[in-house]
Protein backbone atom coordinates (compact mmCIF):
# COMPACT_ATOMS: atom_id res chain seq x y z
CA UNK A 1 0.00 0.00 0.00
CA UNK A 2 2.65 2.21 0.66
CA UNK A 3 3.93 4.05 -2.54
CA UNK A 4 6.82 3.50 -4.05
CA UNK A 5 10.04 5.89 -3.07
CA UNK A 6 11.02 8.77 -4.53
CA UNK A 7 13.76 7.26 -5.67
CA UNK A 8 11.36 5.14 -8.20
CA UNK A 9 9.72 8.86 -9.71
CA UNK A 10 13.73 9.35 -10.80
CA UNK A 11 15.04 11.17 -7.71
CA UNK A 12 18.43 10.77 -6.40
CA UNK A 13 19.35 8.27 -3.68
CA UNK A 14 21.57 10.02 -1.12
CA UNK A 15 23.10 8.64 1.76
CA UNK A 16 21.64 8.53 5.41
CA UNK A 17 21.16 12.03 5.78
CA UNK A 18 22.20 14.22 9.20
CA UNK A 19 19.50 14.57 11.61
CA UNK A 20 17.71 17.63 12.75
CA UNK A 21 15.72 18.82 16.02
CA UNK A 22 12.50 18.81 13.62
CA UNK A 23 13.58 15.59 12.97
CA UNK A 24 14.19 14.58 16.42
CA UNK A 25 10.59 16.08 17.44
CA UNK A 26 8.63 14.88 15.05
CA UNK A 27 10.02 11.34 15.87
CA UNK A 28 9.12 11.75 19.99
CA UNK A 29 5.41 12.26 18.51
CA UNK A 30 5.54 9.63 16.08
CA UNK A 31 6.93 7.36 18.87
CA UNK A 32 3.87 7.85 20.62
CA UNK A 33 1.59 6.93 17.97
CA UNK A 34 3.70 3.79 16.98
CA UNK A 35 2.90 2.96 20.90
CA UNK A 36 -0.69 3.49 21.36
CA UNK A 37 -0.54 1.69 17.81
CA UNK A 38 0.99 -1.17 18.83
CA UNK A 39 -0.42 -1.55 22.34
CA UNK A 40 -3.66 -1.62 20.74
CA UNK A 41 -5.10 1.68 22.68
CA UNK A 42 -7.50 2.48 19.76
CA UNK A 43 -8.74 5.73 21.60
CA UNK A 44 -5.72 7.23 22.18
CA UNK A 45 -4.75 6.29 19.29
CA UNK A 46 -7.36 8.62 17.72
CA UNK A 47 -6.80 11.04 20.11
CA UNK A 48 -2.86 11.92 18.61
CA UNK A 49 -3.74 11.04 15.23
CA UNK A 50 -6.61 14.22 15.50
CA UNK A 51 -5.72 17.48 14.54
CA UNK A 52 -5.17 18.80 11.09
CA UNK A 53 -9.16 17.68 9.91
CA UNK A 54 -11.12 19.36 12.77
CA UNK A 55 -8.87 22.55 12.93
CA UNK A 56 -9.41 22.59 9.19
CA UNK A 57 -12.83 22.36 9.36
CA UNK A 58 -13.70 24.55 12.87
CA UNK A 59 -10.72 27.43 11.37
CA UNK A 60 -13.11 26.88 8.20
CA UNK A 61 -16.15 28.53 10.72
CA UNK A 62 -14.38 31.63 10.94
CA UNK A 63 -15.44 34.96 11.56
CA UNK A 64 -16.79 36.18 8.01
CA UNK A 65 -17.85 32.77 7.36
CA UNK A 66 -19.93 32.66 10.68
CA UNK A 67 -21.39 36.62 10.01
CA UNK A 68 -21.81 35.28 6.41
CA UNK A 69 -24.30 32.30 7.75
CA UNK A 70 -26.31 34.89 10.14
CA UNK A 71 -26.74 37.42 7.23
CA UNK A 72 -28.68 34.41 5.80
CA UNK A 73 -30.43 33.49 8.34
CA UNK A 74 -31.58 37.39 8.76
CA UNK A 75 -32.25 37.55 5.15
CA UNK A 76 -34.17 34.89 4.54
CA UNK A 77 -34.87 33.22 7.60
CA UNK A 78 -34.89 29.22 8.28
CA UNK A 79 -34.94 27.43 4.44
CA UNK A 80 -33.01 26.38 1.77
CA UNK A 81 -29.51 27.49 3.23
CA UNK A 82 -29.59 25.49 6.11
CA UNK A 83 -29.27 22.22 4.50
CA UNK A 84 -27.15 24.06 2.11
CA UNK A 85 -24.70 24.17 4.46
CA UNK A 86 -24.53 20.95 4.99
CA UNK A 87 -24.09 20.12 1.48
CA UNK A 88 -20.95 22.45 1.14
CA UNK A 89 -19.37 20.72 4.45
CA UNK A 90 -19.72 17.38 2.26
CA UNK A 91 -17.94 18.86 -0.57
CA UNK A 92 -15.35 20.43 1.96
CA UNK A 93 -14.60 16.59 3.91
CA UNK A 94 -13.87 15.31 -0.20
CA UNK A 95 -11.37 17.85 -0.99
CA UNK A 96 -9.82 18.29 2.54
CA UNK A 97 -9.42 14.18 2.77
CA UNK A 98 -7.23 14.54 -0.62
CA UNK A 99 -5.59 17.22 1.30
CA UNK A 100 -4.44 15.18 4.05
CA UNK A 101 -3.72 11.93 2.18
CA UNK A 102 -1.50 13.88 -0.16
CA UNK A 103 0.18 15.20 2.99
CA UNK A 104 0.74 11.51 4.78
CA UNK A 105 1.96 9.71 1.77
CA UNK A 106 4.23 12.66 0.32
CA UNK A 107 5.29 14.49 3.71
CA UNK A 108 5.41 17.17 2.03
CA UNK A 109 2.80 20.33 1.54
CA UNK A 110 0.72 21.60 -1.14
CA UNK A 111 2.65 24.62 -2.13
CA UNK A 112 6.20 22.32 -2.66
CA UNK A 113 4.64 19.56 -4.48
CA UNK A 114 2.66 22.17 -6.55
CA UNK A 115 5.93 24.12 -7.71
CA UNK A 116 7.85 21.03 -8.08
CA UNK A 117 5.65 18.93 -10.02
CA UNK A 118 4.02 21.52 -12.26
CA UNK A 119 6.90 24.20 -12.22
CA UNK A 120 7.54 27.38 -10.73
CA UNK A 121 4.74 29.67 -12.91
CA UNK A 122 1.72 27.37 -11.10
CA UNK A 123 3.61 27.13 -7.90
CA UNK A 124 3.46 30.67 -7.53
CA UNK A 125 0.38 31.36 -8.75
CA UNK A 126 -0.88 29.08 -6.07
CA UNK A 127 0.99 30.66 -3.66
CA UNK A 128 -0.36 34.29 -4.51
CA UNK A 129 -3.49 33.23 -4.46
CA UNK A 130 -3.31 32.22 -1.49
CA UNK A 131 -1.80 35.11 0.03
CA UNK A 132 -4.53 37.37 -1.84
CA UNK A 133 -7.14 35.61 -0.27
CA UNK A 134 -5.42 35.24 3.07
CA UNK A 135 -4.91 38.44 3.88
CA UNK A 136 -8.40 39.48 2.72
CA UNK A 137 -10.01 36.63 4.99
CA UNK A 138 -7.69 37.24 8.00
CA UNK A 139 -8.56 41.26 7.86
CA UNK A 140 -12.34 39.76 7.67
CA UNK A 141 -11.46 37.37 11.22
CA UNK A 142 -10.27 40.65 12.69
CA UNK A 143 -13.79 42.28 12.15
CA UNK A 144 -15.13 39.61 13.57
CA UNK A 145 -12.91 39.88 16.66
CA UNK A 146 -14.18 43.86 16.52
CA UNK A 147 -17.73 43.20 16.18
CA UNK A 148 -17.83 40.46 18.94
CA UNK A 149 -15.57 42.90 21.24
CA UNK A 150 -17.54 46.15 20.32
CA UNK A 151 -20.69 44.41 21.85
CA UNK A 152 -18.76 44.69 25.21
CA UNK A 153 -17.99 48.12 24.20
CA UNK A 154 -13.82 47.30 23.59
CA UNK A 155 -12.33 49.29 20.56
CA UNK A 156 -10.54 47.90 17.59
CA UNK A 157 -7.21 48.44 19.04
CA UNK A 158 -7.88 45.99 21.46
CA UNK A 159 -9.12 43.55 19.04
CA UNK A 160 -6.32 43.95 16.99
CA UNK A 161 -4.17 43.45 19.78
CA UNK A 162 -5.72 40.30 21.12
CA UNK A 163 -5.50 38.68 17.48
CA UNK A 164 -1.46 39.21 17.06
CA UNK A 165 -0.83 38.38 20.84
CA UNK A 166 -2.32 35.10 20.36
CA UNK A 167 -0.40 34.35 16.85
CA UNK A 168 2.75 35.20 18.99
CA UNK A 169 1.58 33.03 22.28
CA UNK A 170 0.77 30.41 19.89
CA UNK A 171 3.60 29.83 17.96
CA UNK A 172 6.32 30.36 21.76
CA UNK A 173 7.52 26.82 21.91
CA UNK A 174 8.77 25.25 18.75
CA UNK A 175 6.44 22.25 18.74
CA UNK A 176 3.72 21.25 16.14
CA UNK A 177 2.32 19.23 18.81
CA UNK A 178 1.39 21.92 21.67
CA UNK A 179 0.39 24.42 18.52
CA UNK A 180 -1.73 22.27 17.61
CA UNK A 181 -3.37 21.68 20.83
CA UNK A 182 -3.59 24.91 21.59
CA UNK A 183 -5.94 26.16 19.19
CA UNK A 184 -8.11 22.75 19.14
CA UNK A 185 -8.74 23.63 22.64
CA UNK A 186 -9.67 26.80 21.67
CA UNK A 187 -11.75 25.63 18.72
CA UNK A 188 -13.85 23.54 20.88
CA UNK A 189 -15.68 26.88 21.41
CA UNK A 190 -16.78 27.35 17.99
CA UNK A 191 -19.75 25.31 19.62
CA UNK A 192 -21.15 28.24 21.51
CA UNK A 193 -23.23 29.14 18.36
CA UNK A 194 -25.28 26.23 19.84
CA UNK A 195 -26.44 27.74 23.25
CA UNK A 196 -26.88 31.20 20.97
CA UNK A 197 -28.96 29.01 18.12
CA UNK A 198 -31.21 27.45 21.24
CA UNK A 199 -31.75 30.37 23.59
CA UNK A 200 -32.79 32.36 20.11
CA UNK A 201 -36.56 30.06 20.41
CA UNK A 202 -36.44 28.54 16.63
CA UNK A 203 -39.43 27.68 15.14
CA UNK A 204 -37.93 23.68 15.15
CA UNK A 205 -40.41 22.41 13.10
CA UNK A 206 -39.19 24.84 10.32
CA UNK A 207 -35.50 23.74 10.83
CA UNK A 208 -37.22 20.40 10.21
CA UNK A 209 -39.03 21.18 7.35
CA UNK A 210 -35.75 22.85 6.11
CA UNK A 211 -33.70 20.03 5.92
CA UNK A 212 -36.12 17.56 4.49
CA UNK A 213 -36.90 19.87 1.49
CA UNK A 214 -34.23 22.17 1.08
CA UNK A 215 -37.06 25.18 1.15
CA UNK A 216 -38.54 27.62 1.02
CA UNK A 217 -36.58 28.97 -1.70
CA UNK A 218 -34.92 32.42 -1.20
CA UNK A 219 -37.13 34.76 -2.90
CA UNK A 220 -35.63 38.53 -3.31
CA UNK A 221 -32.63 40.05 -5.19
CA UNK A 222 -31.21 37.49 -7.95
CA UNK A 223 -27.66 39.27 -7.16
CA UNK A 224 -28.20 39.11 -3.37
CA UNK A 225 -28.92 35.34 -3.44
CA UNK A 226 -25.58 34.85 -5.73
CA UNK A 227 -23.75 36.56 -3.51
CA UNK A 228 -25.02 34.39 -0.48
CA UNK A 229 -24.93 31.12 -2.46
CA UNK A 230 -21.12 32.14 -3.35
CA UNK A 231 -20.34 33.12 0.01
CA UNK A 232 -21.17 30.19 2.10
CA UNK A 233 -19.43 27.93 -0.32
CA UNK A 234 -16.29 30.00 0.16
CA UNK A 235 -17.22 29.60 3.99
CA UNK A 236 -16.97 25.81 3.66
CA UNK A 237 -14.08 25.10 1.49
CA UNK A 238 -11.39 27.51 0.35
CA UNK A 239 -7.42 27.41 -0.67
CA UNK A 240 -6.23 28.21 3.06
CA UNK A 241 -7.73 25.02 3.65
CA UNK A 242 -5.79 22.42 1.06
CA UNK A 243 -2.94 24.30 1.98
CA UNK A 244 -3.39 23.95 5.27
CA UNK A 245 -4.47 20.45 6.20
CA UNK A 246 -1.27 19.27 3.40
CA UNK A 247 1.03 21.05 5.44
CA UNK A 248 -0.08 20.32 8.49
CA UNK A 249 -0.80 16.54 7.96
CA UNK A 250 3.16 16.39 6.86
CA UNK A 251 4.34 18.36 9.43
CA UNK A 252 2.42 16.33 12.48
CA UNK A 253 4.42 13.13 10.74
CA UNK A 254 1.16 10.97 9.28
CA UNK A 255 2.03 8.36 7.53
CA UNK A 256 0.17 6.43 5.05
CA UNK A 257 -1.09 3.96 8.09
CA UNK A 258 -2.64 6.82 9.55
CA UNK A 259 -5.15 7.57 6.69
CA UNK A 260 -7.87 6.08 8.38
CA UNK A 261 -7.98 7.74 11.47
CA UNK A 262 -7.19 11.18 9.13
CA UNK A 263 -10.28 10.36 7.71
CA UNK A 264 -12.11 10.10 10.76
CA UNK A 265 -10.53 13.64 11.65
CA UNK A 266 -11.52 15.57 8.70
CA UNK A 267 -15.60 13.95 8.59
CA UNK A 268 -15.84 14.78 12.54
CA UNK A 269 -14.83 18.22 12.05
CA UNK A 270 -16.95 18.66 8.82
CA UNK A 271 -19.80 17.41 10.58
CA UNK A 272 -18.90 19.74 13.71
CA UNK A 273 -18.45 22.50 11.19
CA UNK A 274 -21.56 21.95 9.64
CA UNK A 275 -23.41 21.53 13.09
CA UNK A 276 -22.09 24.70 14.48
CA UNK A 277 -22.53 26.74 11.39
CA UNK A 278 -26.09 25.71 11.19
CA UNK A 279 -26.19 27.00 15.05
CA UNK A 280 -24.96 30.70 13.42
CA UNK A 281 -27.85 30.75 10.59
CA UNK A 282 -30.76 29.67 12.95
CA UNK A 283 -29.54 32.13 15.48
CA UNK A 284 -29.12 34.67 12.86
CA UNK A 285 -33.09 33.39 11.74
CA UNK A 286 -34.12 34.84 14.83
CA UNK A 287 -33.62 38.66 13.07
CA UNK A 288 -35.30 37.54 9.68
CA UNK A 289 -38.93 39.41 10.77
CA UNK A 290 -37.12 42.63 12.43
CA UNK A 291 -35.42 44.12 9.65
CA UNK A 292 -32.52 41.92 9.65
CA UNK A 293 -31.38 42.05 6.20
CA UNK A 294 -30.55 45.47 6.81
CA UNK A 295 -28.27 44.87 9.38
CA UNK A 296 -24.66 46.03 8.42
CA UNK A 297 -22.08 44.82 11.09
CA UNK A 298 -20.60 48.05 12.73
CA UNK A 299 -22.59 50.61 10.62
CA UNK A 300 -25.54 49.41 12.06
CA UNK A 301 -26.22 47.39 15.09
CA UNK A 302 -24.43 44.36 14.67
CA UNK A 303 -25.70 40.99 15.15
CA UNK A 304 -24.88 40.69 18.42
CA UNK A 305 -26.66 43.82 19.40
CA UNK A 306 -29.48 42.90 17.17
CA UNK A 307 -29.62 39.38 18.63
CA UNK A 308 -29.92 41.15 22.26
CA UNK A 309 -32.36 43.31 21.05
CA UNK A 310 -34.36 40.69 19.71
CA UNK A 311 -33.81 37.13 21.28
CA UNK A 312 -32.39 38.70 24.99
CA UNK A 313 -28.86 39.53 26.31
CA UNK A 314 -27.91 35.47 26.83
CA UNK A 315 -27.91 35.14 23.36
CA UNK A 316 -26.51 38.30 22.60
CA UNK A 317 -23.41 37.86 24.56
CA UNK A 318 -23.05 34.20 23.43
CA UNK A 319 -23.10 35.26 19.91
CA UNK A 320 -20.69 37.80 20.33
CA UNK A 321 -18.07 35.73 22.31
CA UNK A 322 -18.67 32.60 19.79
CA UNK A 323 -17.52 35.33 16.91
CA UNK A 324 -14.15 36.38 18.90
CA UNK A 325 -13.41 32.89 19.13
CA UNK A 326 -14.81 32.31 15.55
CA UNK A 327 -12.71 34.29 14.31
CA UNK A 328 -9.27 34.07 16.93
CA UNK A 329 -9.17 30.18 15.77
CA UNK A 330 -8.78 31.08 12.03
CA UNK A 331 -6.40 33.96 12.39
CA UNK A 332 -3.80 31.49 13.77
CA UNK A 333 -4.95 28.33 11.27
CA UNK A 334 -5.07 30.97 8.42
CA UNK A 335 -1.63 32.27 9.33
CA UNK A 336 0.04 28.69 9.81
CA UNK A 337 -1.02 28.08 5.82
CA UNK A 338 0.61 31.47 4.89
CA UNK A 339 3.51 30.33 7.12
CA UNK A 340 3.46 26.49 5.26
CA UNK A 341 3.12 28.30 2.22
CA UNK A 342 5.95 30.64 2.20
CA UNK A 343 8.07 28.00 3.68
CA UNK A 344 7.30 25.79 0.49
CA UNK A 345 7.57 27.80 -2.18
CA UNK A 346 11.23 29.79 -0.71
CA UNK A 347 12.44 26.10 -0.12
CA UNK A 348 13.31 26.97 3.62
CA UNK A 349 11.93 25.71 7.16
CA UNK A 350 8.82 25.50 7.47
CA UNK A 351 7.73 23.31 10.47
CA UNK A 352 6.47 24.40 14.39
CA UNK A 353 8.42 21.88 15.61
CA UNK A 354 11.89 24.44 14.53
CA UNK A 355 13.05 27.22 16.29
CA UNK A 356 11.88 30.24 15.05
CA UNK A 357 15.72 30.99 14.60
CA UNK A 358 15.68 28.19 12.16
CA UNK A 359 12.54 28.89 10.48
CA UNK A 360 12.73 33.10 10.17
CA UNK A 361 10.51 32.98 7.42
CA UNK A 362 7.72 29.95 8.46
CA UNK A 363 7.25 32.24 11.89
CA UNK A 364 8.07 35.88 9.96
CA UNK A 365 4.74 35.23 7.37
CA UNK A 366 3.14 33.72 10.17
CA UNK A 367 2.75 37.15 12.33
CA UNK A 368 3.73 39.44 9.20
CA UNK A 369 0.28 38.34 7.51
CA UNK A 370 -1.52 38.63 10.94
CA UNK A 371 -0.03 42.12 11.67
CA UNK A 372 -0.96 43.53 8.20
CA UNK A 373 -4.72 42.55 8.50
CA UNK A 374 -4.57 43.59 11.94
CA UNK A 375 -3.70 47.15 10.86
CA UNK A 376 -6.55 47.61 8.44
CA UNK A 377 -9.29 46.92 10.67
CA UNK A 378 -7.72 49.85 12.53
CA UNK A 379 -8.50 52.21 9.66
CA UNK A 380 -11.60 54.44 10.35
CA UNK A 381 -14.91 53.78 8.62
CA UNK A 382 -13.52 50.99 6.83
CA UNK A 383 -16.46 48.24 5.25
CA UNK A 384 -16.06 45.72 7.27
CA UNK A 385 -18.89 43.68 7.02
CA UNK A 386 -18.30 44.16 2.93
CA UNK A 387 -15.09 42.95 3.28
CA UNK A 388 -15.78 40.06 5.30
CA UNK A 389 -18.73 38.57 2.73
CA UNK A 390 -16.43 39.66 -0.17
CA UNK A 391 -13.59 37.53 1.23
CA UNK A 392 -15.61 34.52 0.71
CA UNK A 393 -16.87 35.02 -2.33
CA UNK A 394 -13.00 35.92 -3.50
CA UNK A 395 -12.12 32.27 -1.79
CA UNK A 396 -14.77 30.69 -3.93
CA UNK A 397 -13.33 32.59 -7.03
CA UNK A 398 -10.17 31.40 -7.01
CA UNK A 399 -10.47 28.16 -5.45
CA UNK A 400 -11.14 25.92 -8.72
CA UNK A 401 -7.50 26.40 -9.71
CA UNK A 402 -6.47 25.19 -6.37
CA UNK A 403 -8.89 22.35 -6.33
CA UNK A 404 -8.08 21.29 -9.77
CA UNK A 405 -4.04 20.80 -8.72
CA UNK A 406 -5.39 19.31 -5.90
CA UNK A 407 -6.79 16.58 -7.63
CA UNK A 408 -3.94 16.14 -9.84
CA UNK A 409 -1.80 15.28 -6.60
CA UNK A 410 -4.23 13.30 -5.69
CA UNK A 411 -4.22 10.99 -8.80
CA UNK A 412 0.05 10.86 -9.45
CA UNK A 413 0.98 7.64 -9.00
CA UNK A 414 4.09 8.35 -8.98
CA UNK A 415 4.10 10.65 -5.24
CA UNK A 416 0.93 8.16 -4.18
CA UNK A 417 1.20 5.06 -5.56
CA UNK A 418 -1.62 2.74 -4.53
CA UNK A 419 -2.89 5.75 -2.40
CA UNK A 420 -4.45 7.43 -5.45
CA UNK A 421 -8.08 8.61 -5.95
CA UNK A 422 -10.84 5.48 -6.76
CA UNK A 423 -12.49 7.11 -9.69
CA UNK A 424 -15.99 7.78 -7.40
CA UNK A 425 -13.80 10.22 -5.81
CA UNK A 426 -12.52 11.85 -8.74
CA UNK A 427 -16.00 12.12 -10.20
CA UNK A 428 -17.23 13.67 -6.67
CA UNK A 429 -14.05 16.00 -6.91
CA UNK A 430 -14.86 17.20 -10.66
CA UNK A 431 -18.28 17.90 -10.13
CA UNK A 432 -17.42 19.79 -6.83
CA UNK A 433 -14.76 22.08 -9.24
CA UNK A 434 -17.72 22.77 -11.53
CA UNK A 435 -20.05 23.25 -9.24
CA UNK A 436 -18.02 26.36 -7.36
CA UNK A 437 -16.79 27.63 -10.96
CA UNK A 438 -20.04 28.40 -11.82
CA UNK A 439 -21.40 29.92 -8.56
CA UNK A 440 -18.36 31.61 -8.26
CA UNK A 441 -18.57 33.14 -11.86
CA UNK A 442 -22.47 33.81 -11.76
CA UNK A 443 -22.04 35.87 -9.05
CA UNK A 444 -18.84 37.80 -10.58
CA UNK A 445 -20.27 38.64 -13.88
CA UNK A 446 -24.03 39.21 -12.75
CA UNK A 447 -22.61 41.63 -10.04
CA UNK A 448 -19.86 43.13 -12.53
CA UNK A 449 -22.52 43.90 -15.14
CA UNK A 450 -24.84 45.57 -12.60
CA UNK A 451 -22.13 47.70 -11.46
CA UNK A 452 -21.05 48.48 -14.75
CA UNK A 453 -25.10 49.51 -15.52
CA UNK A 454 -25.53 46.88 -18.05
CA UNK A 455 -28.52 45.38 -16.37
CA UNK B 1 21.14 25.69 7.06
CA UNK B 2 21.02 22.53 7.81
CA UNK B 3 23.94 21.57 8.96
CA UNK B 4 23.31 24.68 11.64
CA UNK B 5 20.26 22.40 12.86
CA UNK B 6 21.91 18.90 12.95
CA UNK B 7 21.42 17.01 16.92
CA UNK B 8 24.11 15.95 18.74
CA UNK B 9 25.53 11.90 18.08
CA UNK B 10 24.25 10.98 21.52
CA UNK B 11 20.56 12.37 20.27
CA UNK B 12 21.39 10.01 17.19
CA UNK B 13 21.62 6.70 18.85
CA UNK B 14 17.63 6.92 19.65
CA UNK B 15 15.28 5.01 17.73
CA UNK B 16 13.74 7.59 15.64
CA UNK B 17 10.21 6.65 14.72
CA UNK B 18 10.41 8.28 11.12
CA UNK B 19 10.11 6.65 7.76
CA UNK B 20 12.45 6.57 4.83
CA UNK B 21 11.39 9.77 3.21
CA UNK B 22 10.29 11.51 6.53
CA UNK B 23 13.36 13.23 7.50
CA UNK B 24 13.96 16.58 7.09
CA UNK B 25 16.89 15.92 4.15
CA UNK B 26 14.74 13.63 2.22
CA UNK B 27 11.84 16.17 2.13
CA UNK B 28 14.54 18.45 0.76
CA UNK B 29 15.19 16.50 -2.22
CA UNK B 30 12.85 17.58 -5.04
CA UNK B 31 10.26 15.42 -6.97
CA UNK B 32 10.83 15.18 -10.31
CA UNK B 33 8.83 17.11 -12.79
CA UNK B 34 5.59 15.82 -14.48
CA UNK B 35 4.92 16.10 -17.72
CA UNK B 36 1.70 17.84 -19.00
CA UNK B 37 0.25 17.23 -22.06
CA UNK B 38 -0.53 19.96 -24.29
CA UNK B 39 -4.30 19.48 -24.11
CA UNK B 40 -3.65 20.14 -20.35
CA UNK B 41 -1.70 22.82 -20.20
CA UNK B 42 -4.42 24.68 -22.37
CA UNK B 43 -6.96 23.44 -19.82
CA UNK B 44 -4.89 25.13 -16.59
CA UNK B 45 -4.32 28.76 -18.16
CA UNK B 46 -7.89 28.55 -19.53
CA UNK B 47 -8.96 27.96 -15.58
CA UNK B 48 -6.48 30.65 -15.01
CA UNK B 49 -7.86 33.56 -17.00
CA UNK B 50 -11.10 32.67 -16.08
CA UNK B 51 -10.46 32.77 -12.60
CA UNK B 52 -8.39 35.97 -12.59
CA UNK B 53 -10.97 37.19 -14.84
CA UNK B 54 -13.82 36.77 -12.55
CA UNK B 55 -11.61 37.89 -9.67
CA UNK B 56 -11.25 41.27 -11.35
CA UNK B 57 -14.59 41.51 -11.44
CA UNK B 58 -15.59 40.93 -8.04
CA UNK B 59 -12.38 43.16 -6.89
CA UNK B 60 -14.12 45.95 -9.37
CA UNK B 61 -18.19 45.46 -7.80
CA UNK B 62 -16.27 45.34 -4.43
CA UNK B 63 -14.56 48.75 -4.98
CA UNK B 64 -17.88 50.14 -6.72
CA UNK B 65 -19.91 49.86 -3.98
CA UNK B 66 -17.32 51.36 -1.56
CA UNK B 67 -17.65 54.58 -4.07
CA UNK B 68 -21.27 54.56 -3.51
Amino acid sequence: MKPPPLEAAGAVALPRPPLTHEDAKRSHDRRRVHRARTGGRRWHLLWLLVGPGILAMLGENDGPSMISYATTGATYGLGFFLPFIVLTFAMAVVCQEMSMRVGAVTHRGYGQLVLQRFGATWGWFAAGDLLFTNLVTLIAEFVAIRVGMAYFHLGAPLAAALGVVLVIFTLSGGRYWRWERIVLGMAVFNGLFIPAAILAKPHWGAVGHAFATFSPFPSGGFNTLLLLVASTIGATVTPWMIFFQQGASADKGMTPRDVRLGRVDTAVGGVLAAVFGCAALIAGAALAGHGGASIQGLAGAGFPAALRAVSGPAVGTIFALALIEAGAVAILTISASTGYAAGECIGVAHSFNNSPRRATLFYGANVGVALIAAAVILIPGAPLLSIALNANVLATVLLPVTLVFMIMLANDRHLMGDWVNRPAVNRIAVAIVGFISICGAAYGIDSFLQSTHVF
Amino acid sequence: MLHDDTISESQEDQDFYLEHDQFVIDKQRPVPRAHLSRRATVALWALRVFVVAVSAMVIYTFVTQIAH
